[in-house]
């Protein structure tokens, strides 16, 4: 009897999701707390009610249909929860990531995400900003160029090159380094976008050509050590430039700068009244194991009173950014970034402080959407940090 | 030829079966127990598998055994500190604590009701309190009082009350040598400390607690009299999560299955509704693992309308801050939907972690890799739950087993 299509076509939709990355996808024993730790659960709606990772996968590993609807497929903010917590150790990301691939690089991208790709081939960045407006963000001030004598590399990410709310955090991330006696530097406009996010998205051609353009342009320039603004940029130096040649000591600008504070190099003496909700990005805590840096700065302001959000640290709740994410459109009232505001409102915070770029933009729309912004104030750790250096941002 | 003598160190079910058989074929056994009773987790439960007898029923037993039996030297609140020499002749050396109660004590109860101090009570894994000097449960062998000198003020109130004498604060620790042909270690097991489980709430929640908590409250000579109330407020409990798999199968945290904790809670779930017929209880599960003919049980257990079986792993828990409820999130796997349930108590069904996960022994044995002792120097044999995860049949038939092997060690062939 011949064996029935769909049999044949699973097999192969199997061992190719595999051989794109998805080599834990059979350790999986469809528990379900993926599901149940997923962040989708928190909301209402109808992404919510389609998407199911543990489904998802499940399909996958069967090679059936169901898990390629879009809205299934790209649902994912690859926040980490899940991953982290897998009774298996499933790298669930990279399954999902190579699930994306299957229409990604058939060429098939969401509508959201189609001028952030095209972008991202044609200016090296997801912003549709042209390459050489890249350094725009430091217009009026002094920013020293990397030189081989140069200690750090300063990789601003894409967002705070092009986005001017974003921007603000590079020049002040600029300000504290140079304020600190930091040796950095930054290269410019032949720099590209980390490409941590397309990878997410599941275009792979893109990403290796993102990351091998960067890789030798930092190599050519003789860096050796990196600072970034972005904890996106951090995961993706970090770990997944490595296994394509490019290995640098890679910081997030806390990092550094909690070390500087502690050794009392940066002082901060501007008082700042505030109650302030930390909310931990993933790509900082969850996915580089970064929780106490920039708790350590906050503590370090005078008058700044830090609370705990009740979702903190290793359980920090998404801002629904990460993965491509930033650019869907989400009804209101299924935003994760609306449950985040609010949890800060009841912990009694009047500023909500993150340390991501991605992060900053989700936050603050969210707190637009719920007309909250008179109560909570959405800052970058960068920002709170020069307020207590008396400059303002 | 050796020397005749066994070493039994751990005075639970394991322990006291080797300790018993090796004597009653002659050998002099010396039992070390770091607790002031014998019994162990055994003594701890409401009801056991496989006849679901109360545990007095079979420990009374074995308490009468060892009270006949002249050669059978029991000491409480002792540790050892370290084994040299080799099978055939063990020197083994014993630390023991004071009890600060001597031989002369009744039991009468007189102390308690003068002592001023309070201790959490570790029998009811902290759900309740009792006095600096107490009686660690109602059945305890041996029966005599004892002082938690962490608790005790020095005030010396029990003494003078004592009838007889048998109140001494002036008790030192001691340390002995013992000469031993062979060992037998049967320190067991802890339930698996489930405050790791981030996303549970154990340890955070009140009304989040776990399996062998559950005994506790459902045994008559519990904290709460063998009403099932809940730690938060007292209310009688009318719906019920049963969370499995807590830290178990799981990298994470303890990479096996436990084997047994499956049927503890399908064993639970019946506690809850004996007491409360209306009462609704939903079981969260990956697999249910009721091993051999445990199966019937399982089937009976899954035919009761107010209990719910759910396949899929518990995720995140919350709790209402005004009524201390609890709220799980689960992926009901059957349907495909998301199940978020409202519960009075949510227990955790945590597994088996060997005492030697933590710390090793003193003593030469061989470990896996999740710290269950899986062999030993010659002359040195492991018994019961401190090997592998199992259920209190097994480790008597694996207690017997180590005594035989130990006996063996004695006569040296």
């Amino acid at each position: 009897m011949e064996p029935k299509e769909p049999k044949e076509i699973s097999l192969e939709m199997k061992e190719y999701l595999v051989s794109a990355g998805a080599q834990t996808l059979d350790h999986c024993m469809s528990c379900g707390l993926c599901s149940a730790l997923c962040p989708w659960r928190l909301v209402s709606g109808h992404t919510s009610e389609v998407f199911y990772i543990r489904r998802m996968q499940r399909l996958a590993q069967l090679g059936l249909e169901g898990f390629d609807d879009e809205e299934v497929l790209f649902a994912c903010t690859t926040c980490g929860m899940c991953q982290r917590n897998c009774p298996r150790q499933v790298k669930i990301i990279e399954n999902v990531r190579s699930m994306r691939s299957t229409t990604v690089e058939a060429g098939f991208v969401p509508s959201s995400l189609r001028s952030v790709v095209g972008s991202l081939h044609s200016n090296g960045n997801p912003w549709s900003g042209p390459r050489e407006k890249r350094m725009d963000w430091q217009k009026g001030m002094e920013v020293p160029a990397f030189t081989p004598d140069t200690e750090y590399l300063l990789f601003v990410c894409c967002t705070s090159c092009y986005d001017p709310r974003s921007q603000k955090i590079a020049r002040n991330v600029v300000s504290l380094l140079k304020a600190a006696g930091v040796s950095f530097g930054v290269i410019g406009v032949e720099e590209s976008c980390c490409g941590e996010t397309v990878r997410k998205i599941g275009d792979e051609e893109l990403f290796q050509k993102l990351a091998e353009s960067n890789i030798k342009l930092f190599k050519e320039k003789g860096v050796k050590k990196i600072i970034t603004t972005s904890p996106h940029c951090l995961y993706t130096f970090k770990h997944e430039y490595p296994e394509l040649g490019g290995e640098f000591e890679v910081v997030h600008y806390t990092q550094i700068l909690a070390e500087l504070v502690q050794e009392g190099k940066l002082s901060l003496t501007v008082p700042q009244d505030k109650k302030i909700a930390y909310h931990d990005p993933c790509y900082l805590g969850r996915h580089n194991e970064i929780f106490e840096a920039p708790r350590n700065l906050i503590k370090a302001v005078p008058g700044a009173e830090l609370v705990e959000l009740s979702r903190a640290r290793e359980k920090s709740l998404c801002c629904a950014g990460g993965g491509g994410r930033l650019w869907a459109e989400v009804p209101r009232g299924e935003r994760f970034g609306e449950l985040r505001v609010l949890d800060a409102e009841e912990r009694g915070a009047d500023t909500l402080v993150t340390a991501c770029p991605y992060c900053v933009i989700m936050l603050e729309a969210d707190c637009l959407a719920l007309d909250k912004q008179e109560k909570i104030k959405i800052m970058e750790i960068s920002e709170l940090l020069s307020a207590s250096m008396g400059r303002e941002s | 030829m050796g020397n005749k003598s066994i070493l039994v160190v751990g005075g639970g079910i394991s322990g006291l079966t080797a300790a018993i058989e090796a004597s009653e074929v002659g050998h002099e056994v010396f039992i070390i127990e770091k607790n002031p009773y014998l019994g162990g987790r055994v003594a701890q439960m409401n009801q056991y598998f496989p006849k679901l007898c109360p545990p007095n029923c079979g420990l009374e037993i074995n308490f009468r055994r060892i009270k006949n039996n002249p050669k059978i030297h029991v000491i409480t609140l002792a540790e050892v500190t370290g084994v040299s020499g080799q099978e055939g002749d063990f020197e083994v050396k014993v630390k023991v604590s004071p009890r600060y109660v001597n031989e002369n004590c009744t039991a009468c109860g007189k102390c308690v009701e003068v002592c001023p101090e309070e201790r959490k009570n570790t029998f009811n894994y902290g759900l309740d309190n009792t006095r600096a000097i107490y009686l660690p449960h109602i059945f305890a062998f041996p029966m005599k009082y004892v002082i938690d000198a962490q608790a005790c003020s020095r005030c010396n109130k029990c003494a003078e009350v004592c009838p007889v004498n048998a109140v001494d604060l002036n008790m030192e620790p001691k340390e002995m040598t013992l000469r031993v042909g062979s060992i037998i270690w049967a320190t067991g097991w802890n339930p698996y400390d489930a405050s790791r489980i981030g996303y549970y709430g154990y340890g955070q929640y009140q009304n989040v607690i776990n399996n062998v908590m559950l005994e506790r409250l459902a045994a008559s000579n519990g904290p709460t009299g063998g009403k099932i109330l809940r730690p938060s407020d007292g209310k009688p409990v009318e719906k019920v999560a049963f969370v499995q798999c807590a830290g178990s199968r799981d990298e994470n945290h303890l990479p096996y299955c436990s084997g047994v904790c499956c049927l503890a809670s399908l064993k639970q779930a019946t506690y809850i509704l004996e007491r409360n017929p209306e009462a609704q209880v939903y079981i969260y599960f990956i697999d249910i693992r009721a091993l051999g003919k445990f199966e019937d049980f399982y089937m009976k257990v899954k035919d009761n309308p107010n209990i719910h079986l759910v396949k899929g792993k518990a995720g995140d828990i919350t709790e209402d801050p005004a009524t201390r409820d609890l709220i799980v999130v689960v992926e009901d796997q059957e349907t495909q939907k998301l199940m978020k349930e409202k519960f009075d108590l949510v227990v955790l069904a945590t597994g088996m972690a060997p005492t030697t996960r933590e710390s090793k022994a003193p003593v030469d044995l061989v470990y896996d890799e999740n710290g269950f002792a899986v062999g030993g120097a010659p002359g040195i044999y492991s018994a019961g739950c401190v090997s592998r995860p199992m259920d209190v049949a097994s480790c008597v038939e694996d207690a017997t087993a180590a005594a035989l092997k130990a006996i063996q060690s004695t006569v040296g062939r």
